[in-house]
C-alpha cells in the first residue's frame, strides 16, 4: 500500500515539474505568438528576413550534419573496433563540446579566424571570410554537436565486439563490405538516433553562433538569433511567432526520435 | 609438419601471452589446445589465424612462411568462441558470406550451401536467423561458415564453452565425426581437460604461455613431463609429505609427490593383500559417481580419493579400510619421476 502511494506521489510530482517548467513554457510560445491572430503570424513566419534566417539555419544544419556523421562514424569505429595508444584520450577529447560553455567555442573561432587571429593573415590572402560569415557559423555548430553521433555509437559498437567483423575479414571481405554487410545493419538505428540528436542541436545552437555570426541581418542570421534579434527590438509577437517555428520543428525531432528510439529497443531486446 | 610454430613470443603490455611457443602438427590431426584460462591458447590460434601478430618467431603452413600474409590469404577457417555468426543474415547468407566475398557464381554457392546444411543437420532452417537457433545449432552454422571456403585448417576456439552440458556430450562426438568426415587439419582450444582427451589426437598443453608438453593423450597421462602437465590431466592430489607412505621414501629435491585415484586400491582389513605396502584410513566420504564410487580416505592426516567399483567390496563412511598405493608422481621444479611402491615388489621377489 505504501509503495503504491509512493508511486503516485512521484507520477504526479513529475508531471508536474513537466507541466511547469516544459510545457507550460511551450506552450506559451504559441499562445503569444498567435496573440494578434493569424494573419498576423503568418506574415511574420513569411517575412523575407525570417526566411533568410530560416534557410541559413537549415543549410548549417546539414552541412553539420553531414560532417557529424561521417566523424561520428569514422571515430567510434576506430575506437570501438581498434586498439591503439591514446584511445583514452581520443574518447575524453571527443566529449569536449560537451563539457565547455558553447560561448567559449564561439570566442576560440574568433581568435584562430578573427583579425587578431593567427590564421587571419593567410585567410585575407586567400580572400576567404570565416568570422561573421556563414562558415564561422557552420564551423561553431559543428563544433557544438560534434560529440552526439560519436557518443551514440561508441557504446554501441563496443558492446557488439569485433568478433563478426574479424569473422568476415578472415574470410576476405573488404572494409567497406565488412561495414556496410555487417556493422552498418547493427548501428542504423542507433546511429540515427545520434543524427536526429544532432539536429536538433544544430538547429537551435545560439551561444556558439552568436558569438561568430555577426548578426547580420539576412546574411548571417540564424533562426534561434533572429528570434533575440526581434526580442530585442521589442516586436514580441514577430519573436514568438519565428521562436514557434522552431517549437514545431522541435516536436517534430521529438517524434522522430521516440519513433527511433522504440525501434532501437525492440531490436537491442 | 603441417602447422609449424617456432619460438613464437608475444607480449600484451606486461603480459607475455606466450613464451617461446614452439609445436607442429601433423597433416589431418585434430589437435587440442589444453590449458587454463590465461595461459595463452587463444592468443595462439590468433596468431595462427593472423587476427594477432607475434613479436617474434615464425608461422608456417605446409611449409610456407605465414607471418606477413594477412588473414584473409592464409585459408584458414575459424570458428569464433561465441560464434559470432553475422546476427542480421539468415542461416544461409552467413554460410554463404565467405563465397559471396570470393564472387563465387550463383549456383555453385547455392549448391556448397546446401552442402553444408546437409553435413550439419539443419535442411529446412535456412531462412532463420542466429537468434532462432539454439546454442548446439548456432555452433554447427559457425562450423558450417568456417568449412563453406574449403580451408585447408580449421580453428575451433573454445567449441563447446557456452552450451550446455548434455548437448556438449553430443556436439562433441559429432564434431569430431564431422572433423574426420571432411578431413581436415584441425586445431581446437579447450580448458577441460576431459574433452580434450576425449576429443583429440594430439594434446598440447599450455600454461603461463608455454607450452607444457605435447602428445597424445595417452602419452601425456602416462608419461607427464612436467608437474603442471601431470596435475592438469586426470584428478589427483597433491601429498606434501609423501615419504610417510607405506613403500615410498623421499628422495632429495622432490618436494611433493602427487596420487592419481587410480593408483589406489582399497581392500576390507581382513583381504589385505601387502601387508607392508600398505597402511590403515578411515572412509570419510562416499560419492555416487553414475558408475562408480569416489571415496575421500583420511591416511594419518593425508586426505586422498580412490574409485571403487559398484560390485567390489562395500564400505561406509567411518570404516577402517586398507590403503594401497601402488605409484606415485614425485615433482621437482620442471621434473616429474615416477614411483613405484617398493614394499610390493620386494615382496614379491620374497615369494618368487
Amino acid at each position: 500500500m505504501g509503495s503504491k502511494t509512493i508511486k503516485i506521489v512521484l507520477i504526479l510530482l513529475s508531471a508536474l515539474f513537466v507541466t511547469l517548467m516544459l510545457i507550460l513554457p511551450l506552450a506559451t510560445v504559441l499562445v503569444y505568438s498567435l496573440r494578434q491572430g493569424w494573419r498576423t503570424f503568418v506574415s511574420c513566419v513569411t517575412d523575407d528576413y525570417t526566411v533568410k534566417a530560416l534557410n541559413l539555419t537549415l543549410l548549417t544544419a546539414a552541412i553539420t550534419l553531414a560532417v557529424n556523421t561521417a566523424f561520428g562514424i569514422f571515430s567510434a569505429w576506430s575506437i570501438a573496433k581498434f586498439r591503439f595508444r591514446g584511445k583514452q584520450a581520443l574518447t575524453t577529447l571527443i566529449d569536449i563540446p560537451f563539457s565547455i560553455s558553447p560561448i567559449i567555442a564561439g570566442l576560440v573561432f574568433i581568435l584562430i579566424f578573427g583579425r587578431i587571429g593567427w590564421v587571419y593573415p593567410l585567410m585575407e590572402a586567400l580572400d576567404v571570410k570565416i568570422v561573421f560569415a556563414v562558415p564561422g557559423i557552420v564551423l561553431a555548430t559543428i563544433f557544438v554537436t560534434f560529440p552526439f553521433v560519436s557518443r551514440e555509437l561508441i557504446p554501441l559498437m563496443q558492446s557488439q565486439g569485433c568478433d563478426e567483423e574479424e569473422a568476415a575479414a578472415l574470410m576476405g571481405a573488404s572494409g567497406l563490405q565488412i561495414f556496410s554487410r555487417v556493422t552498418f545493419p547493427h548501428i542504423k538505428w542507433g546511429l540515427l538516433y545520434g543524427v536526429i540528436l544532432c539536429t536538433a542541436r544544430a538547429l537551435g545552437e545560439f551561444g556558439a553562433v552568436s558569438v561568430v555570426s555577426g548578426h547580420l541581418r539576412g546574411k548571417t542570421n540564424t533562426l534561434p538569433l533572429h528570434v533575440e534579434v526581434l526580442f530585442n527590438e521589442f516586436k514580441l509577437t514577430a519573436s514568438f511567432a519565428v521562436a514557434s517555428i522552431l517549437v514545431v520543428i522541435a516536436i517534430i525531432i521529438l517524434i522522430l526520435r521516440n519513433i527511433v528510439e522504440f525501434r532501437l529497443k525492440r531490436e537491442e531486446g | 609438419m603441417y602447422v609449424e610454430l617456432k619460438n613464437l613470443n608475444k607480449r600484451f603490455g606486461n603480459f607475455q601471452a606466450s613464451d617461446d611457443v614452439s609445436f607442429g602438427i601433423k597433416k589431418g590431426n585434430l589437435i587440442g589446445l589444453l590449458g587454463p584460462s590465461g595461459s595463452g591458447k587463444t592468443t595462439i590460434l590468433r596468431m595462427i589465424t593472423g587476427l594477432e601478430t607475434p613479436d617474434s618467431g615464425d608461422i608456417f603452413i605446409d611449409g610456407t612462411r605465414v607471418n606477413d600474409l594477412p588473414a584473409a590469404k592464409r585459408g584458414i577457417g575459424l570458428v569464433f568462441q561465441n560464434y559470432a555468426l553475422f546476427r542480421y543474415m539468415t542461416v544461409f547468407d552467413n554460410i554463404a558470406f565467405g563465397l559471396t566475398v570470393q564472387k563465387k557464381d550463383k549456383k555453385y554457392i547455392r549448391d556448397r550451401v546446401s552442402e553444408l546444411i546437409k553435413l550439419i543437420g539443419l535442411e529446412g532452417m535456412e531462412k532463420r536467423r542466429p537468434h532462432q537457433l539454439s546454442g548446439g545449432q548456432k555452433q554447427r552454422v559457425a562450423f558450417a561458415r568456417a568449412l563453406a571456403p574449403n580451408p585447408h585448417l580449421l580453428l575451433l576456439d573454445e567449441p563447446f564453452a557456452a552450451i550446455d552440458a548434455k548437448v556438449r556430450k553430443e556436439l562433441r562426438s559429432w564434431l569430431r565425426d564431422t572433423i574426420n568426415k571432411v578431413g581436415i587439419t584441425s586445431i581446437f582450444v579447450t580448458h577441460d581437460q576431459e574433452e580434450a582427451v576425449e576429443v583429440a589426437d594430439e594434446i598440447v598443453i599450455t600454461n603461463n604461455g608455454r607450452v607444457e608438453q605435447v602428445g597424445t593423450p595417452i602419452e601425456i597421462y602416462k608419461d607427464p613431463k612436467t608437474p603442471f602437465a601431470a596435475g592438469f590431466i586426470g584428478k589427483s592430489v597433491t601429498i606434501a609429505d609423501y615419504g610417510k607412505l607405506h613403500g615410498f621414501e623421499k628422495i632429495e629435491g622432490f618436494e611433493s609427490a602427487l596420487l592419481r585415484p587410480e593408483f589406489v586400491h582399497i581392500m576390507k582389513p581382513q583381504n589385505e593383500l601387502y601387508p607392508h605396502a600398505s597402511q590403515r584410513g578411515i572412509v570419510e566420504d562416499i560419492f555416487f559417481k553414475g558408475n562408480t564410487l569416489e571415496l575421500r580416505v583420511n591416511l594419518d592426516g593425508q586426505k586422498l580419493v580412490a574409485y571403487q567399483s559398484l560390485d567390489g567390496a562395500s564400505f561406509s563412511v567411518g570404516d577402517e579400510i586398507s590403503v594401497l598405493i601402488y605409484r606415485l608422481y614425485l615433482l621437482r621444479e620442471n621434473e616429474v619421476r615416477l614411483a613405484e611402491n617398493r614394499s610390493i615388489k620386494s615382496e614379491g621377489n620374497f615369494f618368487i
